[in-house]
């Protein structure tokens, strides 16, 4: 899939901000600048430079990001170690950090997020029909999943033989929140955003404006229009997919699925919606809230954080 | 990776985490995968006390093409050096041997076992296997292997499926193999009980150290001594194996085996020799030793492995027999103390015994008819062994794996219920082996 | 009685392929099996060198796997 998407950069002027665009991770990403005196239509030489820089940079953190963690090539440490039969892997610090978040996040969600279950996505297919995955082939995926498993330390990640990792769930919060890093360092005097494909996150408040207004993919499916959000500073991650789910004999199965039984946990929100210090953790409190399943909102209301749930 | 039931804030939690994880280090440049291949390499010391030693280095590499189709390369070399037991007995006098080779002999002192220290042999061995998947619950596995040394040539295929059952806990599995084996004796074949002549001269020769005589003359060498001798000869194997895979429960896997094996041609071996004495236990004359040309085999395995807390007991046990009426029964164990994760401490034991062989004697007496298959070579008489090892490894950083082990292995010939006449009774016919093994694994 | 007899045949032979099918775990029961120590195949060039010498000193071989030799030495 990502072989056929060409690596390229776009840069335009709009209205009051310029607009830096490119594909990666499977979603349009885009980078806005905040232009702090009123538009003039011809680009202004330095700034359009210094632009340039800026939306490259990301743009290659966002690739090298991708390169590295995708499970769908097979020259990278993810590769390695999901092909390790057993053997310890050496990793280095950056791998360390988020797999020990993904550590953190287990322990706090009680061993719901686990990035160890990556492979029930693969025997689940939610394509709105009714075919449930049979027990034999849920049971065959259970053996396999299981971060009280894993071994991680600073110098290596042992896997027992079979199992797997999938970043798909901090993958891409990760690459905002890195990039919003780069965006801070080079052009620290001004308002940037960063969105890729609705995971969104800002550096400081507008000069002229209070807030950004970005559209991102309404979580209600039967919405045709794009929701706005505005958001001022922080991050935004929304959780879920209404589009994916199964229907059997009157039952929803939501897509999120759980690392205990292998089904998908009941009555979870269709998506969930936060806006917390940086994209990352916006995005794992979302993921916590939709595995909470019904107790999706007051998990969300506990926390104390502006959050949208959609039923 | 411990639970955490209390209710912290998670946002905040989760925030710190983050900003740690921001604040990482910058990322280093992607490491490519650049070795899919597995190497396990070794390399063994065996030595006998006053007997043979040997060097043994092996290779293999193994690499997985994906989907579970794995290809497994083996090369070994061993090089072996020192004398062996040739079957004949001590006397209490000097005793002389002629050498395999015909070309000069060696002396035996009085009261001493006699030994050939003629070999000085190097053997090369290359192995490959192919296995894949061949259905759901199916496996299928092929190789060859072919090795060389200067008088033997071996070279074999194998061929086996393996069904799995019941979710994968049980697992049948049947294996065929053909080897095809080639000696070319130093010297030619020597006459089945044919009398080995009395050596013209003692000591070294060119002959003597066989390296030479290959290194320069190969064809011509083997008719000098014994020209109406027959150069090589063959012998086939035939190999079938049945096994059964169980799963017991969380911690224990039995396996249970059946093999048959026939041989058929050349079973001889062409250096060893029969001493013919008379009542007083003095040695006539030495003649060749002659085994049939047929060996059927049959053999059953068992062994469980049971995994502990902190490391994982095996114990097995076979039990075989074939038609030359020689039975044996092996009990071995090994437990595995993991010390540390990522080091372990593995003593090892093991228990053998063997009857004789139907044809075996240590000697022939001078006014019994001559058999028409007789042996004295001790390792197709009684006997019993037993092996003493420790094993200590550790696992790198790295995911480099090394280990060195340590074993005793001390073999006791026994008298298989042989009257011993005149001066044999006074000396020891059936002296231990004694030996001591080292080796060094590296895994990479 | 010939009818009570082929019924207790068949309840023994019954009561052996439950007994079986009591063997054997679920596939997330595997975790401690799935070792590389616990694989019957583990230290396989320690076995093959170990093969190697007893089947040059015994005259028994094989039981594991294949009871080739390969080599002159027996």
């Amino acid at each position: 899939m990502s072989s056929t998407l060409t690596r390229e950069i776009n840069i335009e002027q709009r209205q009051d901000h310029l607009c830096g665009y490119f594909q990666a991770m499977a979603s349009p990403c885009e980078v806005l600048i905040d232009i702090a005196e009123s538009s003039d239509i011809s680009p202004r030489h330095s700034l359009w430079d210094e632009a340039y820089k800026l939306v490259s940079a990301i743009a290659e953190e966002a690739w090298r990001i991708e390169d590295k963690y995708s499970r769908y090539r097979d020259d990278n440490i993810i590769y390695e170690i999901n092909h390790a039969r057993g053997r310890r892997v050496e990793i280095d610090s950056e791998t360390f950090e988020l797999l020990n978040l993904a550590n953190t996040c287990y322990e706090l969600s009680q061993g719901r997020f686990d990035i160890t279950s990556g492979i029930l996505g693969k025997v689940w297919q939610f394509d709105g029909s009714d075919n449930l995955p049979s027990q034999s082939v849920i049971d065959a995926c259970l053996a396999c999943i299981g971060w009280h498993h894993v071994t991680l330390n600073e110098k290596y990640i042992h896997l027992l033989p079979g199992f797997a990792l999938d970043l798909g769930g901090i993958g891409k919060e990760y690459a905002v929140d890195k990039c919003i890093q780069i965006a801070r360092q080079q052009l620290p005097d001004f308002s940037v955003l960063i969105n890729f494909g609705g995971d969104i996150s800002v550096t400081q408040p507008r000069k002229t404006l209070p807030y950004w207004q970005v559209g991102i993919e309404h979580p209600n499916p039967e919405e045709q229009t794009q929701m706005l959000v505005k958001i001022a500073q922080g991050g935004l991650a929304t959780s879920g997919d209404a589009k994916r789910y199964l229907l059997k004999d009157g039952v929803r199965y939501g897509h999120v699925l759980s690392p205990h039984t292998g089904y998908p946990v009941m009555d979870a929100p269709r998506s969930v919606t936060v806006a917390g210090e940086n994209c990352t953790q916006a995005g794992l409190l979302a993921t916590l809230a939709l595995l909470q399943g019904a107790g999706a909102e007051s998990f969300l209301k506990d926390q104390k954080i502006t959050h949208w749930c959609l039923r | 990776m411990q639970l955490d039931n209390s209710s912290t804030n998670i946002a905040a939690s989760l925030a710190l985490a983050t900003c740690t994880l921001l604040g990482s280090t910058p990322a280093l440049a992607n490491e490519s995968v650049d070795n899919e291949w597995r190497f396990d390499t070794a390399i063994l010391y065996y030595g006998e006390t006053d007997r043979v030693s040997l060097v043994e280095g092996v290779i293999s590499a193994t690499k997985d093409f994906g989907d579970d189709h794995i290809f497994n390369g083996k090369l070994t070399y061993d090089g072996l050096t020192g004398a062996s037991a040739t079957g004949a007995v001590p006397q209490d006098t000097v005793q002389t041997f002629s050498r395999p080779s015909g070309h000069g002999g060696y002396a035996v002192a009085a009261g001493e076992l006699p030994l050939d220290d003629t070999f000085r042999d190097s053997r090369v061995q290359l192995n490959a296997q192919w296995t894949q998947p061949l259905g759901d619950n199916l496996r299928g596995s092929a190789g060859v292997h072919a090795s060389k040394e200067y008088d033997y040539l071996s070279l074999g295929m194998n061929g086996s499926l393996a069904q799995d059952f019941d979710q994968k806990n049980t697992t049948l599995s049947l294996g065929l193999s053909y080897q095809f084996d080639q000696i070319d004796p130093v010297g030619g074949t020597p006459e089945r009980l044919g009398v080995m002549p009395i050596p013209t001269y003692i000591g070294d020769d060119y002959d003597d150290d066989h390296n030479d005589d290959y290194d320069d003359d190969h064809d011509d060498d083997h008719d000098n001594a014994y020209p109406d001798r027959n150069g090589t000869q063959n012998k086939d194997t035939v190999d079938v194996l049945l096994g059964l895979t169980q799963i017991i429960n969380r911690r224990t896997i039995m396996q249970l085996n059946y093999g048959v094996s026939v041989s058929d041609g050349y079973l001889n071996d062409p250096y060893k020799l029969v001493s013919v004495v008379n009542d007083l236990g003095q040695t006539q004359q030495t003649l060749f030793e002659s085994r049939p040309d047929q060996r059927t085999k049959h053999n059953v395995y068992w062994q469980t492995k049971y995994a502990m807390d902190s490391g994982v007991f095996d114990i097995s046990y076979r039990y075989a027999t074939d038609d030359w009426d020689i039975t044996s029964h092996t009990l071995e164990s090994r437990l595995r103390f993991n010390i540390t994760d990522n080091s372990y401490l593995q003593p090892h034991i093991r228990i053998y015994q063997q009857t004789a062989a139907e044809f075996y004697q240590p000697f022939i007496l001078d006014d019994s008819p001559l058999p028409t298959f007789a042996s004295a070579d001790y390792r197709l008489g009684e006997m019993d062994a037993y092996t003493v090892g420790l094993k200590y490894g550790q696992q790198l950083d790295n995911g480099d794996a090394w280990a060195v082990r340590m074993e005793y292995y001390q073999q006791n010939p026994k008298n298989a219920g042989f009257d011993e006449p005149g001066q044999l009774a006074d000396l020891d016919l059936y002296p231990s082996v004694k030996a001591m093994m080292v080796q060094f694994n590296y895994q990479f | 009685m010939k009818k009570i007899n082929k019924l207790l045949c068949i309840g023994l032979l019954a009561s052996q392929a439950i007994g079986c099918a009591s063997l054997g775990v679920q596939p997330w029961e595997r975790d401690l099996l799935a070792k590389e120590e616990m694989a019957l195949n583990a230290e396989g060039v320690d076995l093959g060198l170990d093969d190697h010498i007893y089947f040059s000193k015994e005259a028994t071989s094989g039981g594991r796997a294949f009871a080739g030799g390969g080599c002159g030495c027996n």
